[in-house]
């Protein structure tokens, strides 16, 4: 039996993070994958802004802070000057679909060799639930109070199939972490995206689906149970792209 | 002594390396020189315009309103910038291509068929070569053999009958320069 | 060393490999084109590393984590693509990163004309981004200076953990004239940089942040370690041509090609008996503040404030210095409209003989 204790890559410093959101779980996958490829040292954490920011205060390891949206960019410098890094970045929406779009597709498309963990909870967490590219029809937002309309903001953006559309990244897949299989199957895809990247394959994205209880105004179990019947079947789990698997 | 050029005509008549050429050579002669370009949106196309500054010393402003020399190739350039040579300035044309009359009578001209003499020795992208050795032989600003050495220099990576062309060019051009 | 007849904006491109810089990103903009063009092929020749970022936002991200990560980087750009990098450069300042920012200046507001002008002098000087912080301009006059000044710029960058900017007009990138290049330096990029992100052989796992982010209290800190360092650049720092003051009644003041027309025309009106000199500042920032502060103002009759910018820009710093002891009369093109000798003369000799009357 495996030990469960605290990832080496995370402070002890109690968490910011709201009562019930994934991203404390999201961060602890992260750090256990790194813990498992024994890549504590290596890594480099480009730590964007939203509230994945907090991440500053609970990451233990080498960490860049990066503007709003640039992360991919901060990377591509960092990771070409330092190959031998385990690099990757941790956005959320707003981070990676609104005003870092340019930077996420230009790093995707050069196949810049490090790895992109999408944080999709469909709100902009920090600045208190504004709309996010990635909310739903109909989702009440601090920006949007009766509910998206699509005929003034467009439609949720589906980044994973975006990404993949491209030629190339080399694996790219979304998770939804409302149940214990996700989860695992999230922890899984995190050390392939990571294993990749140190084999020098390419781009690899991560897309995590996640939640956002109190910007969403439910409690956790709600939050969860709202995942599973509106978000999930939106934002379809899957493996989008596989180079290496296709071979 | 300080002498300021101003190389000008249509885009694609090698103004702009007529310049270079020009300066390049007196800098490989052990003189100073600047080359200034004109740059602008178009990428083909439209007016060309250069102006190279050649001392003994090292040259203070690259910029200058008037010029001791001036070079056109086409019409519309020698109208706009006539005006701009100096009172006992040389004045050399094209020709071929400028067709209004020289109205100043404070310089001294020297009208080149620029375009015959190219088609002539059997490269017509040679024009500017030729208006170099014009200059050459009536200004002396650098030596037929120094602009020659570079002119090689240059063309080493071409098919060597581009470079002999190119040389007859300039005879002729010399020549001419020398006799008007 | 051989003297090399180069093209301004391919100068510094060189200089700037061979002052160490291994890492550049940049994106398209005249006129300063054949900056990221030359290096695009040179860098790789010398095992450094060139990107075509998608946007300026994205190439000054890519320079801050090449810095972050211990490389000597570099951007240009001209106006309207430095105040894209606006944000970059504050996090290089906040984050105290090293780095070089070419700007290789056109007319503007807005997308202006892409012929030459200094009227980013505002922007280099007081507010390169947000949160007022300050980095080392500096303003070259001639391809040489301009080879020099980018050569050693790093040195700068990576004492201070500051980005410099290499200020100049595009006149300057786009002509040629003689320069001679200075021998490579090594690019050694583990050195003895201990704040960068590096990994070094058999070293302990270190945890290392590197971030503009600061609790206020920390930040203060921070902000007031690095006013400190404005006031020492102030006193050691300061780079300034003085030029025929010692019996000058008049004095221009010019930077970059301004300085060198201006030059030109002051050798004319001395030899015609006019007493006239010039300070020509070459870092912009630190200003040379006491070559202004210190004239003889019993014998200077005003200063002649010479820019490619309408209205000037430099003079609001000379005006801080020479305060009420003489009159201070500008005279400048604008919008990409050149100064030139014939006209700079002639201004410039309106100026003395209206002021003598």
């Amino acid at each position: 039996m495996a030990e469960y204790k605290r990832p080496s890559c995370l402070k002890t410093t109690p968490s910011g993070f709201c009562p019930g959101c994934m991203h404390s779980l999201s961060t602890k996958l992260i750090a256990e994958v790194i813990d498992d490829l024994g890549q504590q040292q290596n890594a480099c954490h480009i730590v964007p802004v939203g509230c994945s920011t907090l991440n500053l205060l609970y990451w233990k390891g080498d960490i860049v802070g990066a503007a709003h949206g640039r992360a991919p960019a901060v990377a591509t410098g960092f990771k070409r000057t330092n190959p031998e890094r385990l690099v990757f970045t941790y956005q959320g929406d707003g981070d990676l679909a609104a005003i870092g779009l340019a930077e996420i597709i230009g790093a995707a498309n050069r196949g810049e060799n490090f790895t992109v963990i999408f944080a999709n909870n469909q709100t902009y967490g920090m600045t208190g639930g504004q709309m996010a590219p990635t909310t739903l029809i109909g989702q009440k937002t601090t920006t949007t109070r009766f509910g998206r309309d699509a005929a003034t903001t467009g439609f949720p953006m589906k980044m994973a199939e975006i990404i993949s559309e491209l030629e190339a990244p080399v694996f790219v897949a979304r998770y939804a972490l409302n149940t214990p299989k996700g989860i695992n199957e999230a922890r899984k895809g995190i050390k392939k995206a990571f294993e990749l990247q140190l084999a020098g394959k390419g781009f690899t994205f991560i897309e995590l689906l996640m939640n956002c209880p109190t910007n969403w105004g439910m409690t956790p179990l709600q939050s969860l149970d709202y995942m599973e019947s509106t978000t999930v079947p939106f934002f379809k789990p899957g493996v989008y792209k596989d180079k290496e698997a296709d071979k | 002594m300080k002498k300021s050029l101003i190389f000008s005509g249509a885009g694609g008549q090698g103004v702009v390396s007529a310049g270079v050429m020009t300066a390049k050579a007196a800098v490989d002669a052990g003189k100073y020189a600047t080359f200034l370009p004109e740059y602008g949106p178009e990428q083909r196309g439209g007016s060309a315009k250069c102006t190279v500054v050649i001392d003994e010393d090292a040259i203070v402003s690259p910029l200058a309103k008037k010029c001791d020399i001036l070079v056109t190739m086409n019409e519309q350039s020698f109208k706009k910038f006539a005006p701009q040579l100096k009172e006992g300035g040389v004045l050399l044309l094209n020709s071929n291509r400028v067709t209004s009359a020289v109205t100043r009578e404070d310089v001294r001209v020297i009208a080149i068929p620029v375009d015959d003499i190219a088609n002539e020795v059997g490269n017509p992208k040679a024009g500017n070569i030729v208006i170099i050795g014009a200059l050459i032989g009536a200004t002396g600003i650098v030596s037929e053999e120094e602009f020659l050495e570079s002119l090689k220099k240059k063309f080493a990576s071409k098919a060597p009958q581009i470079m002999e062309m190119n040389a007859v060019a300039l005879k002729k051009g010399v020549e001419l320069g020398k006799s008007l | 060393m051989a003297k090399v007849f180069m093209k301004g904006n391919e100068a510094i491109a060189e200089a700037a490999v061979r002052g160490g810089c291994r890492f550049f990103a940049g994106y398209p903009i005249t006129p300063q084109n054949e900056i990221p063009e030359y290096l695009s092929w040179r860098l790789p020749e010398v095992g450094g590393t060139f990107v075509q970022g998608e946007s300026e936002v994205a190439s000054i991200n890519m320079v801050y984590g090449a810095a972050a990560g211990g490389c000597r980087a570099m951007t240009s750009s001209s106006g309207p693509g430095i105040s894209l990098k606006a944000e970059g450069i504050s996090y290089l300042a906040g984050t105290k990163l090293p780095a070089v920012i070419v700007n290789i200046s056109r007319g503007g507001p807005g997308l202006g004309s892409i012929q030459p002008a200094q009227s980013d002098y505002f922007q280099a000087t007081k507010a390169l981004g947000h949160g007022g912080f300050k980095v080392m301009v500096f303003a070259p006059a001639t391809l040489q200076e301009a080879v020099d000044l980018t050569y050693n710029a790093w040195e700068y960058a990576e004492r201070d953990r500051n980005p410099v900017m290499i200020l100049m007009d595009g006149c300057l990138g786009a002509i040629m004239e003689l320069v001679e290049l200075p021998e490579m330096k090594t690019a050694d990029r583990a050195g003895t940089k201990t704040w960068a992100l590096q990994r070094r052989e058999g070293e302990a796992r270190l945890d290392r942040m590197l971030t503009p982010y600061f609790p206020e209290a920390m930040l203060e800190y921070e902000n007031t370690t690095r006013g400190k360092l404005y006031e020492k650049w102030a006193e050691n720092d300061v780079m300034v041509e003085e030029f025929m003051l010692e019996d000058a009644e008049y004095v221009v003041a010019a930077y970059g090609i301004s300085a060198r027309v201006a030059k030109e025309a002051i050798l004319r009106l001395r030899e015609e008996g006019f007493k006239v000199g010039m300070i020509r500042p070459i870092t912009l920032n630190p200003f040379p503040k006491k070559s202004f502060a210190n004239l003889d103002y019993s014998q200077v009759k005003g200063i002649i404030d010479i820019e490619l910018a309408i209205p000037a820009q430099m003079k609001d710093d000379i005006a801080l210095e020479v305060k009420d002891r003489a009159p201070i009369y500008t005279y400048g093109r604008s919008g990409g409209v050149l100064l030139d000798d014939e006209s700079t003369y002639i201004a410039i000799k309106k100026i003395i003989e209206g002021g003598a009357k």
